[in-house]
Formats: C-alpha cells, structure tokens, sequence
C-alpha cells in the first residue's frame, strides 16, 4: 500500500472515530430513580423492565440511568426530599402525585409540562393526581384503586352472595365467622391498609365530606367520621378482622387471602396481578365495588384511590425537557402499559392482562367521583396521624370520637379552625 | 551566643513538636466538627424553627418544645424508653451475668459451644433480628402459633402477642433481651476469666457454694464492669429506634414508641423538622447527662484503683 493511500485510510478513519464520539456524546441521559428494580424476574417489575428496554432500542439518541429503592415507596420518597432541597436530583422520578408532589411542585422543584402532556391521553383522575394548582408535572400511566376483594370459592361454599349493601356485607360477614373463616383480612400492625377501608365507610355515611373538613367547613369528629370508626370498631369486636388484627401485617393479609383463611378485603388494585397468578395463590378472587349504606350518602360510584405507577419530572431536567416528554410520552403508550402484569391502566385502549384486572378495570370505568388517599393528600404532618387514628378504632377500649377530637386539633394546627 | 543558640533550638523544636501534635490532632478534629459538632450546633438552631426542610425557616422560639413535650406520643415514648432501660438492668444484666458465670466456671464442651451461640444474636443486624421476631410471634404463620396449633393449645394460639396493647411491649423486650444480651455475656465472661484461679480455688476450699462464691466474690470482682454494662444498656434504651420500628412501628396504640421513633415520625414523615430536632435536642440532652454521670464514674472508678 502506497504511503499516500495509508495516509487517506488514517485520516479516515480518525474522521469516522471522531463522527462516532460526538455521536455517543450527543447522548442525553436520563436519570430516573424509581422503586421497581430492572434486574428481579418478577411480574410487578414488567411494565417498567420492558418500557425502558423497548424505549431505549426506539431512542439511540437517549440512554437511562435507572436506579431503584424499593417497593417500600419510603426509601425513594426520603431520598427524594434531600435531593430536590439541594437541587441535586434526578431527572425523572417516580411518584404517587398528591401533596407529596405538591410540595415540591409548590417550591419550584419540578419542571412544569403541562404544555407538552396535554395532547397524552389517559384518565381525568390521572391527570388530577400529577397535577398542582392547574399545573401538569407528570403522567400515570396506572391507577389503583381501592375494592371489594371477594374470595368467589368460599363464598360459593358457603352459598353466599356477593354483597352490595353495608347489611348484606354484616350478614355474610356473621356467617363466615360462624364457619370459623376470617371475614375481613387487613394487615393492621402496618397502619396504613386500614384506612381504605374507613375512607369508604366514611364516604358511605356522609359522602365528600373529607372534602369538607380539608376545606375547613366541617370538623374531623363531625358524626359521619365518628360513626364510620364506630363502625370499624364494632366489626372489629365481633370478630370480622379475626382475632388478632393488630399484629398483621399487610404481607399477612395477603397470605390469609391467598391461602383462603380471609374470604374478603378492601384493598387497592394493586394486588390483582398476585391474586390472579395461579404460581401465588390457588384462590379464585373477584374484584367488587365496596357496598353503599341503605339510607347513606356515598354512591357505590364513589371510589377512592390513586396513582399506582407515576412518573414526575424535576426542575433540574429543564435541559433534557424533550428527552424527558419522550420517555413520560412513551411511558403512557399503550404498547408500554400493555406489558403490564396485574395493574389498573389508566389508558384508554389497553387490554387487561387478567380477569380480576378486567374486574378492577370494569370499576374503575364506572367512577363518579374519585377520594384520593388520604395519607398521600393531606398536609404531611397530618398523613402519619391519620392512620395511627384509624388503627386505634381497631381497638376495643379505643374512644373513637375522643381520637378523633385530638386529631382535628393537629388539622387545625396544619389547615386552621372550621369556619 | 550560645545560649542564643540554644533558645532558638529549642524554639525550633517546640515548632516541630506543635507541628507534630497538630498533625495528628487536626484532621481528627475536622471530621468531627464537620460531622458531628456542626450537626449538632445546627439541630440545636433548628429546634427553635418551623422547618419542614424546604424553603424557608421560621423562628418558632419554645414551641416546639412545647409542642412535643405536650404530645401524648412523645411522653409515651419518654416513659416507654425509661422503662426499657430500667428492665434493661434488672433482667438483662442479672441474666447475662448468670450466663457468663455458668460459661467460666462450669467449662463442659457443650457449654463451650453455647459461648459462639449467646454472641451470635450480636452480630445478626437488627433487620434480621426484627425478622426472626416477627417470624416468632406472627399471628398467621409464626413459630408460637404453629407450635400451638400442633398441640392443640388454644389459649397460646389465642394470644396476640403483637396487637395488644398490654402484652407488645413485653413481647418485644423479650426479643432484645435475645438480641442484645450476647454482648453483655462476652463482656461480663471476659472480666470473670480475669479472676485468678486461686481465688476461685481458696473460696471453695474454705466451703463456699458456687452461689455465694459468686456473690460474695464474683459480683464484687466484676461490679466495674456490671455498671459499665448499666450504663450502655440505659443510654442504649434512650436512643432506641431500629427493632420496635421494624417489628411494631411503634404500635400498637404508641405502646412500642421510643423517642426515636417520634423523632423519625417528625422528621421524616411529618416533615416537621423543627419538632424532629427538638427531640433529638432532648434525646442528646439525656445522653450527655448519663455520660457525665459515666465518666465521674469511671474518674471515681481509676481513683479507687490508684489508691488500691
């Protein structure tokens, strides 16, 4: 080879080095912390496992950086306050929407999108829940929401029908007790998995109260609180919760539900794709609308719930604003949400991936109104407290409307007095 | 002129000697005061703020103080962590006492063996421990709930070792007592192997029985090391967070709360800094009080020796 010809092969060739290096250094990475891991072979993680494989192969210009705490939510959540107070946080991070995000979109730590997410399609309570003051922070693909899981075996058994009044619920609840079964499986010792269940008994007596008593028009004792933890307490006591609520876990409600010892639990939509996996459970669970009150306020249309799976962007990602729309964007597709094991899409045009899932689906389409959770939309320093209250009408000599009083004063220290 | 020489000298080694010392003393001294005085110089700051970690912060003077200390949760947890301290020393120590004594003084291979045993739940973290806890007392798949169902005991299978009220608590010091004991046993085992033979041997020539050789010469022997063991076992108590949050969160109805958990609550959950502080201020305050008290105690302790 002639030296000239060497010559024209090395300028080449460095010319094609340099095309390549400023090609891998146009990258845009997104980092995006989340509690799903991308490595477990686990269902729950399939909907975030094939979107960032799929969405990487579609952008080459794109690559992700995915870090993971945890189920637990807690982890993430606390990792994120330190964070975005030194303004050193990720991209992209996922989140349940509610006050938790409020706050930070309220001190100007997350990047408003409410221009480029508009046209994305999804549910109205979605967008609701990733929403602040009018402003559009992010997307959930999936939202849960609380029902009537019903154990449609036993109840078969039993000759029992599926209840859709307060009495009827009280009446096959009496007689699974009488046939040494678990009426109700909660997971109390945890706190919080009480509480979808008073926001329902709530609503049932009195409607959108909560809304009220947030607004300052009425108290957090009024009547129809204090008669929904009456409620929970004289179920308690006649044996509905079985004998020892307070010492399970929410991992032991499950088992019982699973194992068929509980026929019944008022939970989030979160838990279908477990209880629809023939591998975890050889139960056939049906999904319900939580029973009205003959004579009550709510609506069997009435729901509470939430974002299962969201995505918020922060401040800090302002520069990467376009590749940050094209992930959430991509993140809300229906080919995306289609991978999806077990939860409730909030996309329209996705087919459930299960029968309980359809179910759950089938409820959450039939929607008036939607509560969201209490713990995830009240101030923070009022979340903790409001399940610690609701666990404690678990117990017998708990006095529910003097909780209740010591709870409304921590909300008007927060929110101010009824006016 | 030569004593000119002889002061410069001497300067110059002083320098060295200055240089020296600071080398040594400095870099000490900078990781503390970056990790640990101004941390607590800005938790003090912060207890008298209305501060939920963002934003800005408002001076708040004595409410939060106020505040906590007219919480029904933080005085449960204040009484709770005092009571864990005081069955801390009266069950703990005496049991991790007799433990070490058997150990020394009736060397069988068995007992031997038990000696890794005793320090095994030391080195376990305490999210294990937590988990083996709640695998002991779960209600629908623990070891005393299987244990009742195979022999039928329904009174045992009845008791809600977690969920009441009443009993969690002591269900929970049982569980440390497991966990946290191991150290004590080696502590205390390696003080009485101090013993000298001879003094062992003498008292059970002249007739004493095992018990009054350990209380009239053991206990005596090891009383150092006994109230070194009350003191880490009551500070320990004060800042007590990681097993009744695992286990219990602090239920049922705050009867497992410690003071460590309603700071966490505060703090992190409630994002009320500026309360969260204001424990941790009283939390150190505490500490500090019983660590004077340990160090007068080991000065008393070092003066005694010397005069011996």
């Amino acid at each position: 080879m002639s030296r000239s010809k060497l010559s024209v092969l090395l300028v080449m060739t460095l010319a094609s080095l340099l095309i390549l290096s400023s090609v891998a250094l146009a990258k845009t990475t997104l980092t995006i912390w989340a509690v799903d891991g991308l490595e477990l072979d686990d269902p729950h993680h399939y909907y975030v496992q094939n979107l960032v494989k799929t969405f990487l192969a579609d952008n080459p210009d794109i690559d992700i950086d995915w870090v993971a705490f945890g189920s637990e939510g807690a982890a993430l959540n606390n990792r994120i306050r330190v964070a975005l107070a030194a303004n050193v946080g990720p991209d992209i991070f996922q989140s349940w929407g509610g006050t938790f995000m409020g706050e930070f979109a309220r001190m100007g730590k997350l990047l408003d999108l409410t221009e480029e997410l508009s046209d994305v399609p999804t549910s109205e309570a979605a967008k609701a829940a990733m929403s602040y003051d009018g402003r559009l922070y992010g997307i959930a693909p999936f939202f849960a929401i609380a029902g009537l899981y019903v154990n449609e075996g036993i109840f078969e058994e039993l000759g029992l029908e599926v209840p859709t009044t307060i009495a009827e619920l009280e009446a096959v609840a009496e007689k699974l007790v009488a046939n040494g079964i678990q009426p109700f499986a909660v997971g109390a010792r945890d706190e919080w998995p009480i509480l979808a269940t008073y926001m329902y008994l709530v609503n049932r007596y009195g409607g959108t109260i909560f809304d009220d008593a947030v607004a300052r028009k009425v108290r957090f004792d009024a009547e129809p609180f204090v008669q929904a933890g009456l409620k929970i307490q004289e179920w308690s006591k006649r044996g509905f919760f079985g004998n020892t609520p307070m010492s399970e876990g929410y991992g032991d409600a499950q088992l019982l539900m699973q194992t068929g010892q509980a026929a019944m639990q008022i939970s989030g939509s979160w838990l279908c794709g477990l209880y629809a996996d023939p591998n975890q459970t050889d139960q056939t669970i049906g999904f319900y609308a939580v029973p009205v009150l003959e004579g009550g306020v709510g609506k069997v249309t009435d729901l509470a719930g939430m974002t299962d799976v969201g995505f918020v962007a922060t401040a800090t990602a302002a520069d990467k604003k376009d590749a940050v729309v094209r992930f959430l964007t991509y993140a809300m597709s229906v080919e995306a949400a289609e991978k999806e094991a077990g939860r409730v899409a909030s996309i329209p045009g996705v087919n459930p991936p299960n029968r309980l899932t359809g179910m759950a689906s089938d409820v959450f389409t039939q929607a008036e109104t939607i509560q969201f959770w209490w713990d995830q939309n009240l101030p923070p320093a009022l979340t903790t407290p409001v399940n610690l209250t609701i666990q404690s009408f678990l117990m017998d000599d708990t006095d529910v409307k003097a909780e209740l009083a010591r709870y409304e004063l921590l909300v008007e220290d927060e929110l101010g007095s009824v006016r | 002129m030569a004593v000119a020489q002889t002061a410069k000298r001497k300067k110059k080694r002083d320098w060295y000697r200055l240089g020296f010392i600071a080398l040594f003393l400095l870099p000490a001294l900078a990781i503390l005061g970056t990790f640990m005085f101004y941390p607590i110089k800005e938790t003090f700051r912060l207890s008298f703020m209305r501060s939920s970690g963002f934003g800005e912060e408002i001076y708040v003077g004595w409410r939060n103080y106020q505040r906590i200390f007219a919480s029904p949760e933080f005085r449960q947890g204040f009484v709770n962590v005092f009571k864990w301290a005081f069955w801390s020393v009266a069950i703990q120590i005496p049991l991790a006492f007799f433990i070490a004594f058997t150990c020394v003084n009736f060397r069988t291979r068995i007992i031997g063996r038990l000696r890794g045993v005793y320090y095994l739940s030391n080195v376990l973290p305490s999210a294990i421990t937590a988990m083996l806890g709640v695998f002991i007392f779960s209600p629908t798949s623990g070891v005393i709930k299987t244990f009742a169902k195979t022999t039928g005991w329904k009174w045992l299978e009845s008791i809600d070792w977690l969920g009441n009220p009443k009993l969690a608590f002591w269900s929970l010091f049982a569980l440390a007592t497991w966990a946290y004991m191991g150290f004590g046993i080696i502590y205390l085992m390696a003080n009485i192997e101090q013993i000298p033979t001879e003094i062992r041997e003498a008292a059970l020539i002249d007739g004493a029985t095992q018990w009054q050789y350990a209380w009239r010469v053991v206990i005596p022997y090891v009383s150092y090391a006994i109230r070194v063991q009350a003191i880490l076992a009551t500070v320990g108590s004060i800042k007590l967070f990681d097993l009744p949050y695992m286990v219990t969160l602090g239920g049922p109805r705050n009867a497992t709360v410690t003071l460590g958990i309603t700071l966490y609550r505060e703090a992190f959950l409630n994002w009320q800094y500026g309360r969260g502080a204001a424990i941790g201020v009283v939390i150190f305050l505490i500490c500090l009080v019983i660590t004077i008290f340990q160090f007068s105690f080991v000065n008393d302790h070092s003066a005694t020796d010397q005069s011996i």
